[in-house]
């Protein structure tokens, strides 16, 4: 094979060297360094709707992500592709890069998630990072949820996603960040260096719709800061991009509350330029925070798709 | 004894300081105090109880927006100098798709165009008609940090001064509404003021050197309180 002069994973590469929270962290690891064989992995996924369900198309990989076939398991929509992300690393460690590159055509429908919760491993030398793209055409329905990310002690982590949606097509996406390995050691709980995860969409025609991009940074800004994470561990980052009808039933149907007793807050706003909804959970555990998303899951299935949800796996 | 004042300082400075105070102020009619940034949901939901929570809440707000809007509005600033309109509306579009609620949404764009209509009404620069023309025909939403910028930038006040008035004016928006929200005394309040606008010059000079798409933030409690509040029963402020 003739090696591409810009080889489709280049973002995930050049991702971490402009931006300014990860100027400090530009050395390589004395271990194997960034950008080697094992180190950058790409996923190229294509699904596409063809006599009646949705397959997998398209499909490009280079370890150490990995995906096998598409699965129709779930019985409440059978048409529906279900692919599971595979690292076969099982975690992110310094100088990793991801390029995941989602497409799905008209009418696609697609679950997309991972197999366990993603670790990010502490960090001496460089940091690790992940660019994704996702494409849906007219019509299209993407479910992407993966399991949460536990960022250790001293792990930096970029994330960039750019997100080019159809008014027609719904996308949900969501991301569990947990404050690290908080049972394991005191210093776990907001013990990273620096996340910094960034969420852009636009419609094919480029026009913006939304931009967002959390940085944290618990050495610079305080954690437990009232407005910031005040006593709570968990965060899920939830965006619905929808149609306008549709996403204006979810929100009034998805609520907002601040529950101390329970350690529970969420709460759906309005994304600018009519693009859809943001749903953002803080919880004191992780399950709470899954079980409240899952419940914003329902709620935007019954009203895209009209179809319930598979029931719970037992383990996840 | 002749008690003589020792003559005078460099005079354009004192007139850019009344210019300042101006435009600055927390009176100045733009609607600032019919907001509470999400404080009247902090205070509703025990987010906020007492003196202590209120600084830090407040601190949380200054953070923000000294990573978010602050960045936009310097940048706006020198585009506004070079009198690049074009330039002043891609800035503008990417402050509003920052805004993730819609009563952040509300509060941006309606003291935005109160501000550039004072501008045009007291000020009367072209640059303040033509970008007052551009939020009338929905050109561009027309944000406040940027209207702030412009109207800052064409009467030659430094961006520095632009920056600061914006911070001061976040602050004073959530202590104003503390006093008529929950019981803290005006000496508290003035307390929190004198120390959180002494953090200002530092975060001007983080801001001054970030790039437009350098813009982001981390209060997701915050925005949950916006959730709440823009579903909440009663309520006395906007936002």
């Amino acid at each position: 094979m003739i090696p591409a002069p810009f080889p489709p994973w280049a973002r995930a590469e050049a991702l971490g060297a402009s931006m300014p929270e990860f100027a400090s962290f530009q050395d390589e690891p004395p271990q194997m360094s960034s950008g080697t064989v094992g180190k950058t992995g790409f996923l190229r996924l294509g699904f596409e709707h063809r006599s009646g369900k949705t397959i997998l198309a398209n499909l490009e990989r280079r370890v150490p992500y990995m995906v096998q076939r598409a699965l129709h398991c779930d019985e409440q929509m059978p048409d529906l592709a279900c692919v599971f992300l595979i690292t076969t690393t099982g975690c992110l460690l310094q100088g990793d890069r991801l390029a995941l590159d989602i497409t799905l055509g008209p009418r696609a429908q697609a679950h997309l998630t991972s197999q366990s919760a993603t670790k990010i491993h502490a960090m001496d030398a460089n940091y690790a990072a992940q660019s994704q793209t996702i494409s849906l055409a007219d019509d299209a329905y993407l479910e992407f949820l993966p399991e949460p990310v536990i960022p250790h002690r001293h792990s930096r982590f970029i994330s960039d996603t750019q997100i080019c949606v159809a008014p027609s097509a719904t996308l949900l996406l969501s991301e569990i960040i947990q404050p690290g390995r908080k049972h394991h050691h005191l210093d776990e709980c907001f013990g990273a260096t620096v996340l910094s995860i960034s969420t852009a969409a636009a419609r094919s025609d480029g026009r913006a719709l939304f931009a967002e991009k959390l940085v944290i940074e618990p050495r610079r800004y305080v954690m437990r800061q009232t407005g910031v994470m005040d006593s709570f561990d968990v965060f899920a980052n939830v965006i619905l991009c929808a149609p306008k009808d549709k996403a204006e039933r979810i929100h009034a149907r998805a609520g907002a509350d601040v529950n101390f007793a329970e350690g529970l807050a969420f709460g759906a706003c309005r994304l600018p330029n009519d693009a859809g909804v943001i749903f953002k959970v803080l919880g004191h555990e992780t399950a709470q925070v899954k079980a409240k998303v899952r419940e914003f899951w329902e709620i935007v299935r019954q009203e895209i798709i009209g179809a319930a949800l598979p029931p719970r796996y037992l383990w996840r | 004894m002749i008690i003589e004042n020792d003559g005078v300082e460099a005079s354009s400075s004192t007139a850019f300081l009344s210019r300042m105070l101006q435009f600055g102020d927390s009176m100045f009619p733009i609607g600032a105090f019919a907001f509470s940034s999400g404080l009247e949901s902090a205070i509703q939901e025990g987010v906020v109880t007492d003196a202590a929570t209120l600084r830090a809440f407040a601190r949380t707000a200054l953070e923000q927006a000294a990573r978010g809007d602050g960045i936009a509005l310097i940048a706006a600033h020198r585009a506004a100098t070079s009198g690049d309109v074009d330039i002043l509306i891609r800035i503008d579009a990417q402050a509003y798709a920052r805004k993730l609620s819609d009563e952040a949404r509300t509060m941006s764009v309606r003291m935005g165009k109160k501000f550039t209509e004072m501008g045009v009404e007291v000020v009367g620069a072209p640059l303040l008609r033509t970008w007052r023309e551009c939020i009338e025909r929905s050109v561009t939403p027309g944000c406040y940090p940027i209207a702030l910028a412009i109207n800052f930038a064409v009467q030659d006040l430094p961006a520095s001064q632009a920056f600061l008035v914006h911070q001061y004016g976040v602050s004073t928006t959530i202590l104003g509404a503390a006093l008529r929200l929950m019981k803290v005394s005006h000496i508290e309040t003035q307390k929190i003021l004198y120390e959180l606008t002494g953090q200002a010059a530092g975060m001007y000079e983080t801001a001054a050197t970030a790039r437009l798409s350098d813009m982001a933030g981390f209060a997701p409690l915050t925005d949950v309180l916006a959730a709440v509040h823009a579903r909440a029963h009663v309520r006395l402020f906007m936002s």
